[in-house]
């Protein structure tokens, strides 16, 4: 009777898994793990390096209680025979010796279709990403982190097992068919989640009699990756706050003396003839010219200037500085008070 | 196994000229100079295809199950052809492939010996005093009907095998 291996739920976790914002929190902080606020550049090296956990990880073949050995490198055109003199699964002419397990990568990269990055954001357009507060020691204040709508990227890699039978590679194809049950699996790079689709299957074993028979099974993978450049990040500093220290003298101050006019340019004069007072004399400290506003309990008024006669009822009187002015007034009722206003408009 | 039919027939060919005691002389004097002075040697591992412990699906040897008679020593022609560069499908992972190994033997050696080759059996190849090479035997050379296997159109004498090359993952010598 067949029994389980793996027991699903041997302890009771003390800490619960988490959900919703929390687990978003939470990937955001893998994505910050180990470095500054900033999520760190997903590259062409870093994805590739990730397809190949993932292949070590997720698709170990074990066969007769060993396991398949993976090339845990992308093979490409330069680093095969350099790496062949240090790996061990080599024969006596250091050809590797099958079963193994290689990943290689198509150079070409092309524009990803990932839906959720396709077209949406033209130019390269900065986005807020984070308020980071900061301290020089004098200055507290907050930069702003923006960074560019990550480019997505579409990198085909062939997964290809050569062995020498057929059980490895049942083991092989089962591992892959339950992994892409979903049609598609994830790795984990840099913090961020990056989709693997299982795109196609195909056999190149070499079954010809007149020479070595081998198998070769191929598993084309599509990662629907995006690349992350810390080059384009900016940071931009925000509001500061800033402390600054003033001196001041606390002993009491004299008065201010008003000044006057204190509408240097236009200001009225009012001539005030209480009862019984038909003449007022003023020296006056500025050039203007007076220009009658109103009048009040005035017959007629008589107007002086240095004591020589200006004029009577004058709308207009031009005045300059130290002048003496004198203003004699004639009541229409002696009992009460006279008023004169002038308007004054500095020359 | 061998197949022989029951009733013997004499071969006349060629019989006003040429008989069996010239042709058992001429291969004895080819065997003296190719097992004697040419004493080109390869190692015959014979599978026992009743021991091998196999799998009953595919028909694969198990883990070590694999089980061989006691090896045996064979003289004959040794020709091994270049290696060729290539790679393993198109997974860009380069091998120099070893060539072929091509067997010539006397068919009176086997019988001498009492063994036969077939199919699937294994030869090593000592190149050096420290580096033996084996081979998988692809074409047993059973079908020895074509005038060229034949003495003269006599009677065939000898045999050709084609073996290739197996990786150590498949077998490593005893």
């Amino acid at each position: 009777m067949p029994l389980p291996r793996t027991i699903v739920k041997p302890t009771l976790p003390l800490v619960p898994k988490k959900v919703l914002s929390e687990r978003r929190e939470q990937l955001l902080e893998y994505i910050k793990d180990d470095g500054t606020y900033l999520p760190k550049s997903v590259l062409h090296a870093d994805l590739d390096k990730g397809m190949l956990e993932f292949v070590k990880d997720k698709l170990k073949v074990v066969t007769s209680g060993k396991i398949v050995p993976l090339l845990d490198i992308i093979i490409t055109t330069q680093n095969w025979s350099q790496y062949l003199e240090t790996w061990k699964f080599v024969d006596i002419d250091y050809n590797p010796t099958p079963p193994f397990i290689t990943v290689v990568r198509t150079p070409e990269v092309k524009y990803g279709t990932n839906p959720s990055l396709q077209y949406t954001i033209p130019n390269r357009k900065q986005f807020y990403y984070a308020s980071v507060p900061t301290w020089n020691g004098n200055e507290q204040g907050m930069d702003i982190y923006t960074i560019p709508q990550p480019v997505p990227v579409d990198i085909t890699y062939n997964v290809k097992i050569i062995c020498n039978r057929m059980r490895e590679l049942n083991q092989l194809n089962k591992i892959v068919m339950q992994t892409f049950s979903s049609k598609q699996a994830y790795t984990f790079i840099k913090g961020q989640y990056i989709p693997i689709i299982l795109a196609n299957i195909s056999d190149e074993s070499q079954l010809s009699m007149e020479s070595r028979k081998y198998y070769v099974q191929n598993y084309e993978f599509t990662m629907l990756g995006y690349l992350i450049d810390e080059e384009e990040f900016e940071v931009k500093p925000a509001i500061q706050r800033v402390t600054q220290l003033i001196e001041m003298n606390t002993a009491p101050r004299k008065k201010r003396i008003d000044k006057y006019p204190k509408n240097p340019d236009n200001f009225e004069t009012p001539f005030l003839f209480v009862s019984g007072n038909t003449s007022l004399t003023d020296v006056i400290e500025f050039s203007s010219n007076m220009n009658l506003l109103s009048t009040s309990n005035v017959d007629t008024f008589d107007v002086y200037i240095n004591n020589d006669y200006y004029g009577s009822d004058l709308q207009k009187i031009e005045i300059t500085t130290n002048d003496i002015l004198t203003i004699e007034v004639t009541k229409n009722d002696n009992t009460e008070e006279s008023n004169i206003l002038y308007e004054n408009k500095l020359i | 196994m061998k197949r022989t039919l029951e009733k013997l027939v004499p071969v006349t060919r060629l019989g006003k000229f040429f008989g069996n005691e010239d042709f058992d002389l001429d291969i004895d004097m080819g065997q003296e100079w190719l097992e004697g002075d040419m004493n080109f040697t390869v190692v015959l591992y014979r599978i026992d295809r009743y021991k091998t412990k196999k799998d009953d699906v595919y028909g694969e040897v198990l883990e070590d199950g694999i089980q061989f008679m006691a090896p045996i020593e064979l003289k004959g022609l040794v020709q091994v052809m270049a290696p060729t560069n290539k790679l393993y499908g198109s997974s860009k992972v380069e091998i120099q492939e070893p060539g072929n190994l091509k067997f010539s033997i006397y068919q009176k050696q086997l019988d001498d010996l009492g063994v036969d080759i077939w199919m699937g059996d294994y030869l090593g190849y000592y190149e050096t005093e420290s580096k033996v090479r084996y081979y998988s035997i692809s074409d047993d050379g059973y079908v020895v009907s074509d005038t060229k296997h034949t003495y003269g159109g006599y009677k065939p004498f000898y045999r050709t095998i084609v073996a290739t090359y197996v990786s150590p993952d498949e077998f490593n010598g005893l």
